[in-house]
Order: C-alpha cells, then structure tokens, then sequence
C-alpha cells in the first residue's frame, strides 16, 4: 500500500467523524470539516492513479462548495 | 533516502493540518488549518508526476476558502 492509501483513509475517517458530530454544532463547522474528508478522498483517488477523477472531483467540489455557502446563507438570513 | 525522509514530513503536515481542523473551534482557526492541508497535499501530487492536477488543485483550493470567507464575513447570530 502506497503511503498516500493510508494517509487519505486516516483523512477520511476524521473528517467523516468530525463532520457528524462537529463541536460547535454548526453549518459553517460542518462545511469545513466536509473539506478534510474531501481531501482524503483526492489522496485515495491520487494513490490508484485515475487523473480524470482528481480534475473532476477538484471541480465539483468547487462548486458544491459554492451551493452549500449559497444555501446556508440564505438560511442563516431567514433565521434571524 | 530523501524521498522517505519527504514523505514522512509531509505525512506529519497532513496530520498536523487535520488534527488542527477537527479541534480548533474557530471558522477562521479551521481554514488555516485547512491550507495547511493543502499545503501537504500539492507536493503529493506533484511527486505522483501530475502538474496539471497540482495547478487545478492550487488554483480551486483557495477559490473555495474564499467562498467560505464571503460566508464568514456576515455578522454572526
């Protein structure tokens, strides 16, 4: 197993765990602890060698990031 | 042997950087310590031979910690 394997599984299990139960509870907490699993998925996906996933995954990961920030600030503003 | 010593500082970065931003508590605290991440990562990519990747990965990481900070600019509840 290639070093990026585990690192990119160990970064995918902490951010899962931190992600469910974040310690402020929190949408912006989640949101960036969603990142930390994000990239050990770009980790497990650079150690198998598949280049067209890691320049789709980057993507799209842009621009759900983008629609999550879109969503929780509307809801945010509807709360107050 | 440079190459083992490489890998081993940046596995000890990626698990600095995520250890950082599961238990900092601040929005703020977590982005640093999600470019810290990314900081680990890119060199990874890199060593893997894929510069493209690297560069759509260095252009798109920070994009998103601006998205995120267009968030965090709000006035707080």
């Amino acid at each position: 197993m290639s070093p990026e394997f585990i690192i990119g599984c160990g970064l995918l299990i902490l951010g899962t765990i931190c992600t469910a139960w974040p310690s402020p509870r929190d949408y912006i907490t989640r949101l960036i602890n969603i990142e930390v699993a994000a990239f050990g998925l770009l980790l497990v996906m650079l150690s198998f060698d598949e280049m067209i996933a890691l320049l789709t995954f980057v993507a799209v990961s842009a621009v759900s990031v983008f629609i999550l920030v879109r969503v929780i600030g509307k809801k945010e503003a509807a709360g107050q | 042997m440079i190459d083992s010593l490489v890998i081993l500082l940046l596995t000890v970065l990626i698990t600095l950087g995520a250890v950082a931003t599961a238990l900092w508590k601040g929005p703020f605290d977590k982005l640093i310590g999600l470019s810290i991440i990314t900081a680990g990562i890119i060199p990874f990519v890199v060593m893997r031979g894929y510069l493209d990747v690297a560069i759509v990965v260095a252009l798109i990481v920070p994009l998103s910690t601006i998205i995120i900070l267009l968030l965090l600019g709000r006035p707080v509840r």
